[in-house]
């Protein structure tokens, strides 16, 4: 088999398996009425809990420990941290992921929608989980870099307050053409 | 003239008999009204048959006059089936109005794509085997943009019904199938051809008798008439809204790359 006819199989091969994962049952895939509910409950949002996070990890209490305690308790300590460390920023990809679920919900139910804009959201998408993976590797390697965390929980807050506004109000326009579409169905009816 | 192998015809008799219960349950349960030009390929594929054993019992399946007719039978199915399909991903995202100009717009660019890089692989081989290319390029960039539309109909969770999702699937099957036999049928028989002709006839078609097997299967029940209601009217807030959080997300993009850029510190 020549090289043009390895690379046609291929395709088709490439082809085959990504029929199969795309026509896969979608039930581990959150459905958007389902990340509606999320606005509803801004008390789920993970980036909440970043001040206990911070100040479990803060440097201070681990001097405190190694000055007070032995070496062996400060590396339990140390261990256990990392994995609360590791958990918040799961918790946060989550919350990334919920917010970019919510911007394509706007985008589905949106009568035009612009190619550039939603290539360069699956571009970010893309880009943060990369990252996301990078900066889980530097935790479980033993590398903290936990004072950006702040900033990053604070980009995440703001666009969930946006986009918390902007769902509500969507579902006044939605309870709103309800109310107009069965008045209209009602032909006057409801008038007095 | 040679006629057609016991194999072949039982096969081509299965197709024939499955695309008959096919076309009948689209009329007896209304399914022709939702998607007139799937139930116009079903029909004119159940004619194909009929108008294949007419002409190879006629001049044979080596005759040239034969190779022709049939090859040109095909063009007219193969057109039907793009039709088709667009009509089921058109009901699919009829409500998605904004989605579907997008997927249409990606269906155009995957097609324009793999046509190109068909154009470019297969350069050259034109005088050899003509139709068979022209078939496998078909099939390629077919699957390619229909898979395309499915990864975007994926990223945006919009739900598709059993029923539509079988028929693309079978679609998309037949048409892989139809790539890897053309492939591999290319690269060992190729100077032995009708030798070997019984298995290339057979092997497409058990792969289309899979793949009606599946379309009874979905159109045994009655098709979803609408998938979804669409939500209100959002154009302005999406317009609003969409650079603003690609803004944001950007900012947190660029925060991620600054914590991985800082310098290792042991802990």
């Amino acid at each position: 088999m020549n090289l043009p006819l390895l690379l046609l199989f291929g395709f088709a091969i490439l082809l085959v398996l990504l029929l199969t994962w795309v026509l896969r049952d979608p039930r581990k895939l959150p459905l958007p009425d389902v990340d509606l509910g999320y606005a509803e409950d801004p008390d789920r949002r993970h980036v909440t809990y970043f001040p206990q996070v911070r100040q479990a990890m803060a440097a201070e209490d681990s001097a405190f420990l190694a000055s007070r305690g032995s070496q062996a308790l400060t590396r339990r300590v140390r261990r256990e941290r990392r994995k609360i460390a590791l958990a918040y920023l799961a918790c946060l990809r989550g919350d990334f992921l919920k917010l970019w679920r919510l911007a394509r919900v706007i985008a589905s139910m949106a009568p035009q929608v612009g190619a550039a804009q939603e290539l360069e959201r699956l571009q970010l998408g893309l880009a943060f989980s990369w990252r996301y993976e990078m900066i889980r590797m530097k935790f479980l390697l033993g590398f903290a870099p936990l004072p950006d965390l702040g900033s990053l929980s604070e980009v995440v807050s703001r666009l969930s307050i946006r986009l918390e506004t902007t769902m509500k109000d969507l579902g006044e326009r939605a309870a709103l053409g309800a109310k107009l579409a069965s008045s209209l169905d009602g032909r006057g009816l409801d008038t007095p | 003239m040679r006629s057609l192998a016991l194999n072949v015809r039982v096969l081509w008799g299965c197709s024939a008999l499955l695309q008959l219960i096919a076309l009948i349950l689209l009329f007896a349960k209304g399914g022709f009204r939702r998607l007139p030009f799937f139930t116009v390929y079903v029909a004119l594929n159940l004619s194909q048959v009929a108008f294949l054993v007419f002409v190879y019992s006629i001049w044979g399946s080596d005759s040239a006059k034969g190779t022709i007719l049939a090859w040109s039978s095909e063009c007219v199915t193969l057109l039907a089936q793009a039709l088709a399909t667009t009509e089921v991903l058109k009901v699919t995202l009829r409500p998605y109005q904004g989605i579907w100009g997008l997927a249409w717009r990606a269906l155009a660019f995957t097609s324009a794509l793999v046509v190109l890089s068909v154009a470019l692989v297969t350069h050259g081989d034109w005088s050899l085997a003509m139709w068979f290319e022209l078939n496998r390029g078909y099939h390629l960039t077919f699957a390619a943009a229909v898979i395309a539309c499915l990864l975007l109909i994926r990223y945006y969770s919009i739900p598709v019904p059993a029923a539509y999702k079988m028929i693309l699937g079978g679609f998309c099957l037949y048409s892989c199938t139809e790539i890897l036999i053309h492939t591999v049928m290319q690269s060992l028989v190729k100077k032995a051809f009708y030798a070997y002709e019984p298995i290339w006839q057979s092997a497409p078609t058990l792969s289309f008798v899979v793949v009606l097997s599946i379309w009874v299967a979905a159109l045994w029940k009655p098709l979803p008439i609408e998938v979804r209601k669409a939500g209100p009217p959002s154009d302005s807030i999406y317009q609003r809204l969409s650079p603003e959080i690609n803004e944001r997300l950007r900012e947190l993009n660029e925060k991620l790359l600054r914590l991985w850029k800082l310098e290792a510190r042991p802990q």
